[in-house]
């Protein structure tokens, strides 16, 4: 099936923040791929890294305090991370697109959704005004606003929050990119709503054949949505595979732990598993395994070495666990 | 089980507009009708969308938002009708937990002050009592004595949230309104706090009304639910009978549209359409009719009551789903 090279593809993309003087990775390590036609949806708690490596993806990250900490990030076999500013920001909202989770902050007040829509695609294409207003209406159309030609040029706070999430991937879209990187994008809403932007969010990706990398903490969501899953802890990918197979078997203790930590609308759970402790500063990651110190399964290894991401047999899962990779027979 | 809370009709109006700048009067129904019962040591959800009015409800139940008409009684006490004194009494006995533990602590006290000002302004107990008191408060949320003396910003938001929770035991509450008390934390957290609240529930024999968007967390933690939408209920009854077979066409849109961690369940999202109408302009009869899939030209005139269905079980709908309740 991989015989095409994938849309995007990050090879130990690592990046790192000062903090202290010091410099500490946030994310290291991160090996994904997204190919065509795929949604990968990104999971972990706050601060697992997964909004940084989206962002790290996009080089948004702020100039001062933070770096490229070595890996490439590869856009159609093409290394993002050596390009100049200038030709990155050709890239960005065209290529690469990006949905925030708030909606509200991320439009501009002052100006008229359409004009918004037209002025993103003028600045990558050589378009008159009118041409991109056309362009906008199209896409507003498509991400069903109701009488979206009547609405044209209202301003963002006549809008709900769903709809103006809804203006929000009309403009991601708007130059059909290849990649659309969502971080969030359904977390402030309403759960109606939430299921209404999900589904939206799917046809276009059919739509367009695009590449879809979505940032969530919710299990749920993932399920609905994914086609693979990386579940991120504390900067790293600890486990990886697809969406089936994660919920049916997943590997990684942490992968577990979240899901009986979840409750269910659909059954009831006599009781909750919290996982113990919490989260490590990113200062102060623990020499081996990251997870080790709330982990069930530990061993002495994994206070000592570092797990490496092991491939299990069948192919297709890989696990950040000395323990699972063992008990499973897999290779590093 | 006797009762504890009782509320009755409960009416909140806001009205915005018609001061001098000239925009016109509108008046939202926040809170319209509105009655429960909540028994000692149980807990009752109140779930629902933005803007559904669970929120104002819970707030009008400790009255720091005054409701317009209806009664709340607190153990048989008249709680709007009740004097400055005895509201420091009654709040004495129900306290409130907030959603955000960033925003509901002061951040130039520490936890020591935080915890004994309740004391203090009910005038329990000497200092060296009072010192005794928060201690084991402090214990039973599951805090170290170590955090006594430090600040809010010290600690992660499950820490403040416990703190939060100690803040309301200290005073031995009866009733504990928690509006959203776990929805600014991380799932792992989140199972932490919940299992807190459990355990003083059952210790306690504590009763809760607990305000919630996620219907997980509601099947999980509440004994009883009640499904508001645009200000009033429009289903109650036991949790997980609510969830298994809604009786009311909106408390099927909210439990479908909830996700759940099983790609085989991926939503059926042709049935949900359109968004919460605005809370000025309340659509006739029905509130519920414009997007509702089984509506009958009755359901645009009339506004149908709450009314038993079922044993423990009611729904304000003209035409409950209990030939799907059956099947499922």
């Amino acid at each position: 099936m991989q015989t095409t090279t994938p849309t995007l593809e990050l090879r130990n993309l690592s990046t790192e923040f000062r903090i202290g003087g010091k410099w500490h990775a946030a994310i290291r390590d991160v090996s994904l791929s997204v190919d065509k036609n795929e949604t990968l949806a990104i999971v972990g708690e706050s601060g697992s890294g997964k909004s940084v490596t989206a962002l790290s993806i996009l080089r948004l990250m702020p100039q001062t305090g933070a770096r490229h900490g070595g890996g490439e990030v590869l856009l159609e076999g093409q290394d993002v991370t050596k390009l100049s500013e200038k030709q990155m920001s050709r890239l960005r909202g065209n290529a690469m697109a990006m949905i925030f989770q708030e909606p509200m902050t991320s439009l501009n007040p002052t100006m008229g959704i359409g004009d918004q829509i037209a002025e993103a695609v003028r600045l990558h294409r050589k378009l008159s005004w009118s041409d991109a207003r056309k362009i906008a209406l199209d896409v507003l159309e498509e991400v069903k606003i109701p009488a979206a030609a009547k609405r044209f040029n209202d301003y963002p706070h006549q809008f709900s929050g769903g709809m103006r999430q809804r203006v929000m991937i009309a403009m991601a879209l708007a130059c059909k990119p290849k990649v659309l990187l969502a971080d969030e994008p359904t977390t402030a809403l309403d759960v109606t709503i939430q299921a209404q932007i999900l589904t939206l969010l799917d046809d276009l990706k059919k739509a367009y054949g695009m590449s879809v990398i979505f940032i969530t903490h919710n299990l749920g969501v993932v399920a609905q949505i994914a086609d693979r899953v990386a579940v991120m802890y504390g900067g790293e990918v600890v486990e990886l595979a697809d969406v089936n197979e994660l919920f049916a078997h997943p590997a990684h203790p942490y992968t577990e732990a979240l899901l009986r930590v979840m409750p269910r609308v659909d059954t009831d759970a006599a009781n909750l598993e919290p996982i113990p402790g919490s989260v490590p500063a990113i200062t102060a990651k623990p020499a081996g395994c990251t997870f080790a110190p709330r982990c069930a399964l530990r061993e002495a290894i994994c206070e000592t070495q570092h797990p490496g991401l092991s491939t299990l047999p069948g192919g297709t899962q890989q696990v950040r666990c000395f323990v699972r990779a063992r008990q499973a027979g897999g290779q590093a | 089980m006797t009762t504890l809370l009782q509320v009755r009709n409960l009416v909140k109006r806001f009205e915005s507009g018609g001061g001098w700048l000239g925009a016109p009067k509108q008046i939202v129904r926040a809170v319209n009708d509105v009655s429960f019962d909540v028994a000692r040591g149980q807990s009752l959800g109140l779930v629902g969308e933005s803007g559904c009015g669970k929120s104002t409800v819970a707030r009008t139940l400790l009255r720091l938002i005054e409701p317009d008409s209806g009664t709340i009684h607190f153990n048989g006490i008249d709680v709007r009708a009740a004097g400055a004194a005895e509201l420091r009494r009654l709040r004495q006995r129900i306290q409130i937990v907030f959603q955000d533990p960033f925003a509901s602590l002061n951040p130039r006290r520490t936890v020591r002050q935080t915890l004994a000002e309740p004391l203090q302004v009910h005038g329990l107990g000497t200092p060296s009592e009072i010192e005794v008191k928060i201690a084991r408060t402090l214990d039973e949320v599951g805090l170290p004595q170590s955090a006594m003396d430090r600040y809010p910003h010290e600690f992660s938001g499950g820490q403040r949230q416990r703190i939060g929770i100690a803040r309301a035991l200290v005073l031995d509450p009866e009733l504990i309104v928690a509006d959203e008390p776990v929805s600014a934390l991380d799932v792992s957290v989140q199972a932490q706090i919940l299992q807190l609240l459990e355990r003083l529930k059952t210790e306690r024999q504590l009763s809760f009304v607990f305000v919630s968007h996620d219907l997980g967390v509601v099947r999980h933690f509440c004994d009883e639910v009640c499904v508001m939408y645009l200000g009033r209920v429009i289903e109650r009854g036991p949790t997980a009978q609510v969830l298994d077979a809604p009786l009311h066409p909106y408390s099927r849109v909210l439990r479908d549209s909830s996700p759940v961690p099983d790609p085989a369940a991926r939503i059926k999202l042709s049935r949900i359409v359109g968004e919460v109408p605005a809370p000025t302009n309340l659509p006739s009869g029905c509130a519920y009719h414009p997007r509702c899939a089984r509506m009958q030209p009755e359901c645009k005139v009339t506004s149908p009551a709450l009314l038993d269905i079922q044993a423990n079980r009611q729904a304000a709908c003209f035409f409950p789903m209990v030939e799907e309740a059956l099947e499922t």
